[in-house]
């Protein structure tokens, strides 16, 4: 007994009478204390330390422990041991110094038979019972024992233990114990929730603030109750201005009309959708939202609270607009194309001649016009290069660049419907000199020059010279007006605003084509003549 | 007795860019016995003939080298002189009040546009 004494340190400052008086105040108010302080507990462990203190001061045990079973159920580990039982281990095992809790121990001796046979038990003469293992080392020296089982739904899942009582554990101890086992199973079964409900609360709050949609919650009529970090984040409306009907503010005018009705459907629907724009706060534009609620319901089913998140869609409607604008243009284009390519087979089939013929210019045409579609559309700007459509054009009759030939003038680039027109005139004036003129001729001289001249009203023009010399007949003119004749004469002035010279003279064609040109053209036109 | 062509002598607006196509339709429209005013080919002339000519139609391309066509058609609204489009535009492509519009889409054959204007003008009790 001297040991124990020196083990439990002093005598219990509120030690019970002694009597067989389970239902005492003492103990009653023992689990009280166990009620209302385990859950302020930061940690299991120390919830399981005050219920133990609890338990020694009621039985006036020297030490305990408070241990759970693991799920594998053949395995103990230790929620708890006591302050006394810390302080009375003597041993050297470092984990034990540094107060780390033992886990997985075999449920077996003294203290397993309070699981395994699903009971309490007092033992009193521990070194003399049958199932006895023996003592840790360091543990103390075991000179009496009380287990009491801690059941659950009727399953026995923990147990705690007291040791070495003054002078034994009698069925009164065995009493308080029992007593206090429900209060202990209720603390930590309450802790245990409150945790975990912390934690999902936790989760949800990382969830809903972290995802970027904007999210809030109303009552059916609209009045918003609550509104996340992220709304506040980008209207620039605090939490209090939002709530209410305070959240139109944020509102398009435009929208705040179908924003309002789109609560009207909320008692007949069980979601609602709706795209509007909100205003950015810091920015003052206002982006697209897709913004949908879902009711929350109580548990007859009735709607208590809308449950909404709004979703920029801003950058998806941009693109998705920019896409049907660009299928638009393409089918625009397209359709407008294949409307040329018909127009120019009946004009080609109209002016005549040999079916060789026919289909040659037709084929021709068709090769210059597919030529500048091509180049058009490799760029963005689908602009094309002035020199390069010509040499195309040229090159592609075989024609070469000499002393009979010259190509000159400014690095510029012409818009996509003026090229084809454009393109279409230089074929039909390359083929005609392929035919009757300078191509033709071995001492016809061709030359081809553009500039730019600043008119006198301080507009700008393009001007393109085809010059051919030295043919040495006379060509003769086509009879009736031919499909090039009209292009170059009516099509270029009909379309682009052209001016054009059209001269069958003796030595060659003079063809002069003066187009408008427009002063931002005229600036790249500087960058490349500077440079 | 031949039967008198639904266009004869009436006067159509001709709204084109394209030189090409702009002939097309005066020549199916001349041929059709109608009176072809324009063709032009820009928004400025478009309009210009909208408001000062005697029509009883018009046929417009959406397109004008770049700039819509939709003022033009509001002026020919305003005067109650009945129009058609003539684009490459699907009808979702066009702003929704056009959207249930007369529209001829490209590529076109001649009878389907004049058929399409045909539509377009009230039969004034031929005698």
């Amino acid at each position: 007994m001297t040991e124990l004494a020196s083990l439990h340190g002093q005598t219990p400052l509120s030690a019970p009478p002694r009597g067989p008086l389970p239902h005492d105040s003492h103990v009653l108010a023992g689990i009280n204390r166990i009620l209302q302080e385990a859950l302020r507990a930061s940690t299991e462990e120390e919830l399981g330390q005050l219920c133990l203190a609890v338990a020694e001061d009621l039985t006036g045990a020297a030490f305990s422990f408070f241990g759970e079973r693991r799920d594998s159920h053949d395995r103990l580990d230790h929620i708890a041991i006591s302050e006394r039982g810390w302080a009375a281990y003597a041993g050297s095992d470092p984990d034990f110094s540094q107060r780390q809790l033992p886990n997985g121990m075999k449920i077996h001796g003294i203290f397993g038979q309070v699981i395994l046979q699903d009971r309490s038990m007092i033992v009193n003469d521990p070194a003399n019972h049958p199932d006895r293992v023996g003592t840790p080392e360091g543990h103390p020296s075991l000179h009496n024992f009380l287990g009491v089982p801690l059941r659950r739904d009727g399953e026995t899942f923990a147990m705690f233990a007291l040791g070495n009582h003054p002078t034994g554990f009698t069925e009164r101890e065995r009493a308080i114990a029992e007593e206090l086992a429900p209060a202990i199973v209720q603390a930590l079964l309450r802790k245990r929730a409150e945790v975990a409900s912390r934690a999902s609360q936790r989760r949800l709050l990382s969830l809903i603030e972290g995802i970027p949609q904007l999210v809030w919650t109303a009552t059916r009529d609209g009045q918003w109750t609550w509104v996340s970090p992220q709304w506040v984040a980008m209207t620039g409306l605090s939490v209090e201005e939002s709530l209410g009907h305070g959240w139109l503010a944020a509102v398009h005018p435009d929208d705040r009309d179908a924003a309002l009705r789109f609560w009207n459907g909320a008692s007949e629907h069980g979601e609602l959708a709706m795209e509007g724009r909100l205003r950015h706060g810091q920015t003052g534009r206002y982006r697209w939202f897709k913004t949908r609620a879902t009711p929350v319901r109580d548990d007859h089913g009735n709607i208590v609270e809308w449950f909404g998140t709004s979703t920029d869609i801003d950058t998806l409607r941009r693109l998705r607009e920019r896409q049907e604008t660009l299928v638009a243009e393409l089918q625009h284009r397209v359709r407008n194309i294949l409307t040329i390519v018909r127009s120019i087979f009946t004009r080609t089939v109209e002016s005549g001649g040999p079916i060789d013929e026919i289909s040659d210019h037709f084929r021709g045409r068709l090769d210059s016009l597919a030529r500048t579609q091509v180049v058009a559309t490799q760029t963005r700007s689908g602009r094309v290069d002035l020199e390069n459509l010509i040499r195309d054009e040229l090159l592609g009759v075989g024609a070469i660049e000499d002393d009979r030939l010259s190509i000159e003038g400014p690095d510029i680039s012409l818009p996509a419907d003026t090229a084809e027109t454009m393109g279409l005139a230089i074929h039909e004036l390359t083929t005609n000199a392929l035919k009757y003129g300078a191509l033709r001729h071995p001492a016809g001289r061709l030359s081809i020059a553009w500039a730019i001249e600043l008119k006198s009203n301080s507009e700008c023009e393009l001007i393109v010279k085809w010059d051919e010399t030295g043919v040495p007949a006379m060509p003769v003119p086509p009879v009736r007006q031919g499909f090039g004749t009209e292009l170059i004469r009516e099509a270029l002035p009909y379309g682009l605003g052209a001016r054009t010279r059209l001269e069958f003279r003796g030595g060659g064609v003079l063809c002069v084509i003066t187009l408008p040109w427009a002063a931002d053209d005229a600036d790249a036109l500087n960058r490349s003549t500077k440079g | 007795m031949n039967r008198r062509s639904p266009l004869a002598d009436k006067r159509i607006l001709v709204v084109e860019d394209e030189y090409f196509i702009a002939r097309d339709l005066e020549r199916a429209l001349r041929a059709a016995d109608a009176i072809v005013v324009g063709p032009v080919a820009t928004l400025e002339q478009g309009l210009d003939l909208a408001e000062n000519q005697p029509l009883d139609a018009a046929v417009l391309d959406v397109n004008l080298a770049g700039e819509r066509a939709f003022e033009i058609a509001d002026r020919l609204s305003a005067r109650d002189v009945p129009w058609t489009f003539l684009t490459g535009y699907d009808e979702w492509a066009l702003p929704a009040p056009y959207r249930s519009a007369s529209i001829v889409a490209k590529p076109f054959q001649p009878d389907r546009i004049i058929r399409a204007i045909g539509a377009l003008i009230p039969d004034k009790g031929c005698a």
